[in-house]
């Protein structure tokens, strides 16, 4: 894919040249431009596309500790330890806060190898952490202590606890899924 | 057995005389590594640093390889290069403790100068449980694992044993992951890179928009680190994936401690992680880890924001019995003290115990908790440098390559106090310091320091302070019972407790003594000495008198 596309780029410049070679024209020539116009679609929806992933990651990773929440608190209505469901709990909300597990951190440092940054601006204001797409540094901040939170309660949790950390992430899962698209 | 009354290895032979305690002098350190014997030069690449290699240092150990009672340091050695020519490969050094202060260099003899090897870190410990300390090196490139013979000599058992695994290996430690009785291996890598990348490296990344220096590790692909579990017969087997250790962040390994961190009993791994989140695999038995950082507090800082983390210190600073954490970072961020609030999970508690203020602007590697002055509380030791030489050429930004060693004084409730100006000459040093091995090495009672720094010897910090009582544990087992690390005690004296602990490795890149110290202040007699070792069984000793070293072997099983 990336070999075809330096290929096709390789002999629009080749072309170019050669027309210009043949007339006065200082324009670049416009095949040149075209292409670059798409290739500027591509990578501004490639942005988008970024975007939508990290969207999802949260999204799942919220639905699934939604559902861990929901065997948690009927285990403890019910009077049974549900230790393990708080650990897994917690472990999924501390991975809301970081964007993915360690495997998504794996590949979002591969992308600030290639020097992209999501929210360079962002970054320099210190809004955002280093790659991050979605996740502000202050959400990230309450993710994480709602996590710790919640893997202390462990075997002495109480529904009506688990339920008070749950509200936080709750808030703050709502805060950034009301956030506005970037580039809308 | 527990042999409580015994007196164990000297001190007596040594001359030495303990200080009264009570003696206002305060912190005294000299450096004697010259005088003692400790004269090989430390190589780090080129002058100015032009890959992370060149500048990441090397670590040291404390052992007694040839168990005379006195402690003998080893010392890791890295290449001298000009641009991308190898000037020489750097040999480590074995030094045997005279007994009088003096070092005499045996490396020759014991076959463990590295064979030309880019060395990095060391772990000591019993692997094969015969009742002799081994040594491993990692390595850039294929580690080594020194078999300890017993008469003196050294065998390197690196690929039988299976644990070579090429790369950039950095620290390491062993200990008991699966309760069978054999000690299994963690070995945390840093970057993928190979030999021919470091000799072709230019310095390239902009610093502060006003010099060029060493690229990374930003740009470079993390290695993974490595778990490989003991066949129980020498051999290991690489059991990462399986033991719930998958480096998935492919962090860039440095700093690695096992301690329980959770006290149910078992050992678990904290992995220290330049520029990403550190690791905290908690041990679920059975030889199975599962990694608990992100959410027990130990994986950032007090911001959510992940540190370049370097060496790793766990002690117990405040005194409630549950281990805490200190991890030294990089400079214009703070060193992180994660206090430990039991059941494995931490708080950053930086700010507001004098550790975060003091250590802003240096940049750190070693460390270590001990109590200097034996006044009953763990002093923290930190050792400095920068991994940029040009920022000499930038004075406007307050930094420097050569940076003091930092000592903080524990003001005995976890808040520290930063005594380094008034610690002794030894702390005056200005050198671009890395590895840190703390111990008692002329046993008088006070623990000592060993420092290496990139292109020179090492420092021999000499604990000249006045101190207070002491106690020195040694625990040992008969070969074949599973050696000590991870072993603990707790000492009771005058209604407060303290606790120790052994482990192989830890520091940065580095081993303390396996002696387990504890300051007494002007207590005479510790009430009493409870030991846990690695497989539950537990030793008691009361009224153990002070100023002595005190030996206590495991019970046959």
């Amino acid at each position: 894919m990336k070999k075809k596309l330096v290929l096709a780029i390789c002999v629009l410049a080749l072309i170019g040249s050669v027309a210009n070679a043949q007339s006065n024209e200082t324009a670049t020539p416009r095949p040149i431009v075209d292409t670059y116009e798409t290739l500027a679609d591509t990578i501004l929806a490639a942005k988008q596309t970024e975007w939508n992933l990290v969207h999802t990651i949260l999204g799942t990773t919220y639905s699934h500790a939604e559902g861990v929440l929901g065997r948690a608190t009927a285990k403890l209505d019910a009077g049974q330890n549900a230790s393990a469901e708080i650990e897994t709990l917690a472990a999924l909300v501390a991975q809301m806060g970081n964007e993915g597990d360690a495997s998504v951190a794996a590949v979002r440092k591969r992308l600030l190898e290639g020097g992209h940054h999501h929210n360079a601006q962002g970054e320099e204001q210190g809004i955002y952490d280093e790659g991050f797409v979605i996740v502000t540094r202050a959400s990230k901040k309450v993710f994480l202590d709602t996590a710790t939170r919640i893997g202390k309660l462990g075997s002495s949790a109480t529904t009506d606890a688990l339920q008070k950390e749950w509200k936080r992430v709750q808030g703050e899962f709502r805060k950034l899924h009301a956030g506005t698209p970037m580039g809308h | 057995m527990l042999l409580g009354s015994c007196a164990a290895p000297p001190p007596g032979d040594t001359g030495t005389v303990v200080p009264p305690a009570g003696d206002a002098r305060g912190f005294h350190f000299v450096d004697v590594a010259d005088e003692a014997g400790l004269t090989r030069v430390i190589h780090a690449g080129r002058p100015g640093k032009d890959h992370l290699l060149d500048s990441a240092g090397t670590g040291a150990a404390w052992l007694d390889y040839d168990r005379d009672g006195h402690l003998d340091a080893y010392l890791v050695n890295g290449w001298k290069l000009s641009g991308s020519e190898v000037v020489e490969k750097g040999r480590n050094a074995l030094y045997r403790n005279r007994g009088d202060g003096t070092f005499e260099d045996v490396t020759d003899s014991a076959g463990v100068d590295g064979a030309g090897a880019w060395g990095s870190g060391v772990a000591v410990a019993d692997y094969d449980d015969d009742g002799w300390p081994d040594i491993l090196v990692t390595n850039f490139g294929a580690n080594a694992l020194y078999r300890n013979r017993g008469d003196g000599t050294f065998e390197d058992v690196a690929p039988h044993a299976g644990i070579e695994a090429p790369g950039w290996n950095t620290g390491a430690g062993f200990f008991d992951a699966d309760g069978d009785g054999d000690l299994d291996l963690y070995i945390a890598a840093y970057i993928e890179a190979t030999i021919e990348e470091v000799l072709a490296a230019e310095p390239t990344l902009s610093w502060k928009g006003v010099d060029s220096v060493a690229f990374g590790p930003f740009g470079l692909t993390g290695a993974a680190d490595h778990f490989f579990l003991s066949n129980g017969d020498g051999t290991f087997r690489d059991v990462t994936d399986q033991a719930g250790m998958r480096d998935r962040a492919q962090g860039y390994g440095f700093g690695v401690r096992a301690a329980d961190f959770d006290a149910d009993g078992d050992l678990d791994l904290y992995v220290a992680n330049d520029s990403d989140a550190n690791y905290l695999y908690r041990n679920e038995g059975g030889g199975s880890f599962k990694e608990t950082g992100l959410w027990s507090g130990a994986a950032f800082d007090t911001n959510g924001a992940a540190q370049a983390g370097m060496g790793v210190a766990v002690g117990d600073v405040n005194r409630d019995l549950v281990p805490d954490l200190f991890v030294t970072n990089f400079s214009e961020d703070f060193s992180t003290l994660y206090i430990g609030e039991g059941n494995g999970f931490f708080r950053d508690a930086s700010d507001g115990t004098g550790v975060g203020a003091a250590t802003f602007l240096p940049l750190s590697w070693g460390t270590v908790f001990t109590d200097l002055d034996n006044d009953g509380d763990e002093d923290l030791v930190i050792v400095n440098g920068h991994v940029y030489p040009q920022v000499d050429e930038h004075p406007e930004f307050g930094m420097a390559y050569a940076q003091r060693d930092q000592l903080l004084e524990n003001q005995g409730d976890g808040h520290f106090e930063d005594v380094t100006d008034d610690a002794g000459p030894g702390f005056q040093l200005l050198r671009s310091s890395r590895g840190l091995a703390a111990g008692d090495y002329d046993n008088d009672g006070d623990v000592d320091l060993l420092i290496t720094a990139l292109d020179e010897p090492p420092a021999l910090l000499r604990n000249d302070s006045s101190v207070g009582s002491w106690l020195t544990v040694i625990c040992d087992a008969l070969p074949g019972e599973g050696g000590v690390i991870g072993t603990r005690i707790e000492v009771e004296t005058g209604g407060h407790r303290m606790t120790r602990d052994v482990s192989s490795g830890g520091s940065f890149l580095s081993v303390h003594d396996p002696r387990m110290h504890v300051g007494l202040g002007s207590a005479d007699v510790a009430e009493q000495v409870k030991v846990r070792w690695p497989d539950g069984a537990t030793s008691v000793e009361s009224d153990v008198s002070a100023n002595r070293f005190l030996a206590i072997e495991k019970e046959s099983r």
